[in-house]
């Protein structure tokens, strides 16, 4: 395969690794704009899975759809440079975000937790887009005290049964499975007697209902279980030991987090809307500023990718890249709504800039300094657990 | 009596039986279900209610006596604002109080009975406080386009606003099309586009009515976050995370006193704008400061609140997501908090 060739149409499932940084992005650059689905470029809301499913299936197809995972299970094994150009070139083209909890959090929870028949059985079903995953952690009185959970899971012959409701579960009305995070002994510690497990969506005694959220767009679901039966082979990990899983699950989604994605996104967002405006002279110094933020930001993630890459175990340290992230991301969204002026207003896009919603950028970025922990939460770890302060 | 003139404590008095007053129709406490059930409809307001706000006589408030008004100053319109912000009523108080403002002498008398809800419309940018010009006028026929006019599709009338003139059009009248967008707060915004309307050509308008508007609107975003603090706190008082109310946790006391010194300041610099404005004084300086300062501080009041409720906050099912909406709607209506540092900005050049 010449350069040339690699350059205008990469192979599916090739090794992009061995492209310099400059081949990649002009090779995802034009990959991008060949196959992205024209009708998918920048929505305004969250797409539901059955919106985003083409697109899905074009990076599944393609061998693109899990960037991070290693090549061996079906992934792309990135380098973070080359993760952070994928990132960069997708979020400049407005292409959507996935439904991608089986992406970003299933597959390295498996990889690195779950048993050979587990992996066999859900990698490659996440891959191929046949189901689609969320997640049963919070609970309406188990937030930012989150081992304070109340949904049980009590062992009867070969099964679990579990019984309780989880809340905050993104795209709970899509999703074919959920992980939940249940208590298995009640009288233990509150970390203790937590157990991790896999649950079909479809088990009798499942209920979802949807949330409606200040975006008014049905994100979010309550999830509510009701003598739940599952089979006893359906738990990741020890029994009672689900705690260590799930804090290590949350070091991923707050690497997932901490992406610069959604700053790239909302900044790209800032820079169309002052050029919509004509004003993007006026406002050079603070794009500039925001640019340089996001590119530090970038170096920051970078030494935590790394660290994935590697092998190592996240430490509690990534709590601070989720903290910087949310900011930023909040902060750009807030000088979006600065510069929107009466255009910051409206409740759906620009009319003659459709590609331009700068209410909902900023009504979207509140809940990034509270889901996957709130950053109160984060600077609370940080605090006892980096810098051995209190507690 | 003279009630601009009064002394303090009379005018205190009669400023404290006004608010008392408005609790029938703007109560600080009341239930947002009214509030819910108008989002994005249209026309989006309470008619009903319209009319009890006029027969109290609200719209004629600031008119002087001779003109039918109640000849208050803006000390007591702002009070009143301050609830229907609070409140978060849908009703177009401050831009039906422009136009007759805008009109003087010239406003129908079934405006101010809230009979015709007249309208302005004035702008034709997304931003800043001049009113903008190309109209049109061609044998008592105006032709020309402005933007963002509030609950447009409950008007009955429009008063169409250009530097040298306004003109009073009929909503209904030919030639006129509206382009509608829903707001996020639930209201809606509208384009005019005039093609030949037939039109009633009134005076120059004088612009100290915008002035009177924004720092109209900067107590009703005072009345945003007031409301949206307290419900705030009595959040932080009652939820309880490890083991104890959540407002028993430093972090978050520090946030609250945060939100409580943003409410001071604006409160402080509205009631000197406010007394300047009283006063008779040019008042387009401490008009920019107070409209700033309101417009910056709901927002980071009202986007703390959202972040203090954690995860349900961020849910429309949560009262306290409609102040941050509708504080959105608010703070970049008669200049953003931007507009005004530069008009700020360039008011103080030159100056000792």
């Amino acid at each position: 395969m010449t350069a040339t060739a690699s350059l205008t149409a990469p192979q599916p499932h090739a090794d992009l690794n061995l492209l310099s940084d400059t081949d990649f992005r002009a090779a995802v650059r034009g990959w991008i704009a060949t196959n992205y689905p024209q009708d998918l470029r920048s929505p305004p809301k969250r797409l539901h899975a059955a919106e985003a499913m083409p697109w899905y299936k074009i990076l599944s197809q393609q061998g693109w759809l899990a960037p991070g995972w290693p090549r061996e299970y079906g992934g792309m094994g990135l380098t973070p440079s080359k993760l952070l150009i994928l990132i960069e070139e997708m979020e400049r083209y407005g292409c959507a975000r996935l439904p991608d909890t089986g992406v970003t959090m299933v597959g390295p929870l498996l990889i690195a937790h779950g048993t050979d028949a587990q992996r066999a059985y859900h990698l490659p079903k996440i891959l191929s887009g046949e189901v689609i995953w969320c997640q049963g952690y919070s609970e309406p009185n188990a937030g930012s005290d989150l081992a304070a959970l109340r949904t049980s899971a009590v062992r009867e012959g070969d099964q679990w049964v579990i019984n309780g409701q989880k809340v905050w579960t993104t795209l709970g009305m899509d999703a074919q499975w959920i992980f939940v995070l249940a208590r298995t002994n009640p009288q233990a510690a509150k970390q203790k007697g937590i157990s991790f497990f896999l649950v079909p969506m479809d088990t009798p005694g499942v209920t979802v209902r949807s949330i409606i959220n200040i975006d008014l767009h049905d994100e979010f679901a309550e999830v509510f279980f009701d003598d739940v039966r599952i089979p006893a082979d359906a738990i990741v990990g020890a029994v009672n030991e689900g705690w260590t899983i799930a804090k290590n699950l949350l070091g991923f989604e707050r690497l997932f987090l901490g992406s610069p994605k959604q700053s790239e996104g909302a900044l790209d967002h800032l820079e169309r809307l002052c050029d919509h405006l004509g004003k993007r002279g006026d406002y050079a110094s603070l794009l500039n500023g925001l640019r340089m933020e996001l590119e530090d930001h970038k170096s920051f993630y970078t030494t935590f990718a790394d660290k994935v890459r590697r092998g190592d175990t996240l430490g509690p340290d990534v709590s601070m890249l989720k903290i910087n992230q949310s900011a930023l991301y909040q902060k750009i969204a807030d000088r979006i709504m600065d510069v929107a002026g009466e255009l910051g207003t409206l409740a759906g896009q620009v009319p003659d800039a459709p590609t331009l919603y700068p209410g909902s950028v900023f009504l979207q970025a509140r809940p990034t300094s509270i889901y996957g922990g709130s950053s109160e939460i984060q600077r609370n770890i940080v605090a006892r657990q980096v810098l051995g302060l209190g507690r | 009596m003279d009630v601009v003139n009064a002394t303090g404590e009379d005018r205190l008095e009669g400023l404290r039986m006004l608010v008392g007053s408005a609790a029938g129709v703007a109560a600080r406490d009341g239930d947002l279900k009214a509030v819910r059930q108008l989002r994005f409809g249209r026309p989006g307001l309470d008619r009903g209610r319209w009319s009890e706000i006029s027969a109290m006589g609200w719209l004629g408030l600031r008119l002087p006596e001779a003109a039918g008004g109640a000849g208050l100053g803006m000390a007591e319109y702002a009070a009143l604002t301050g609830e229907v912000g609070a409140a978060l009523l849908p009703e177009p108080f401050i831009e039906a109080q422009l136009a007759l403002d805008l009109m003087g002498k010239d406003a129908p008398a079934e405006a101010l009975s809230g009979d015709r809800l007249i309208l302005p419309a004035w702008l034709d940018a997304p931003d800043g406080l001049t009113i903008a010009g190309d109209i049109t006028e061609a044998e008592g026929r105006i032709s020309g386009r402005r933007r963002f006019v509030p609950m447009a599709a409950a008007a009955d009338a429009f008063l169409v606003v250009s530097s040298e003139a306004c003109w009073l059009i009929d909503a209904k009248a030919a030639g006129l099309s509206l382009e509608i967008e829903d707001t996020v707060d639930g209201g809606h915004t509208a384009t005019l586009i005039l093609d030949g309307v037939e039109a009633d050509r009134l005076s120059a308008p004088d612009a100290k009515a915008l002035e009177a508007a924004a720092l109209a609107t900067a107590s009703a975003l005072l009345g945003i976050m007031e409301r949206a603090f307290a419900i705030t706190l009595d959040y932080l008082k009652t939820r309880v995370q490890f083991g104890q109310p959540i407002g028993h946790f430093q972090a978050l006391q520090h946030r609250a006193v945060d939100m409580e010194i943003e409410i001071g300041l604006t409160r402080a610099v509205l009631h000197d704008a406010i007394e300047a404005f009283d006063a008779g004084d040019d008042c387009r300086r401490i008009t920019s400061r107070a409209k700033a300062r309101a417009a910056d501080a709901a927002m980071l009041v009202t986007r703390e609140a959202v972040q203090l409720h954690g995860a349900i906050g961020y849910t429309d099912e949560a009262d306290i997501g409609l102040f941050l909406r509708r504080a959105m709607v608010l703070a970049p209506r008669y200049g953003s908090a931007g507009f005004h540092r530069q008009r700020y900005g360039s008011l103080t050049e030159g100056r000792p």
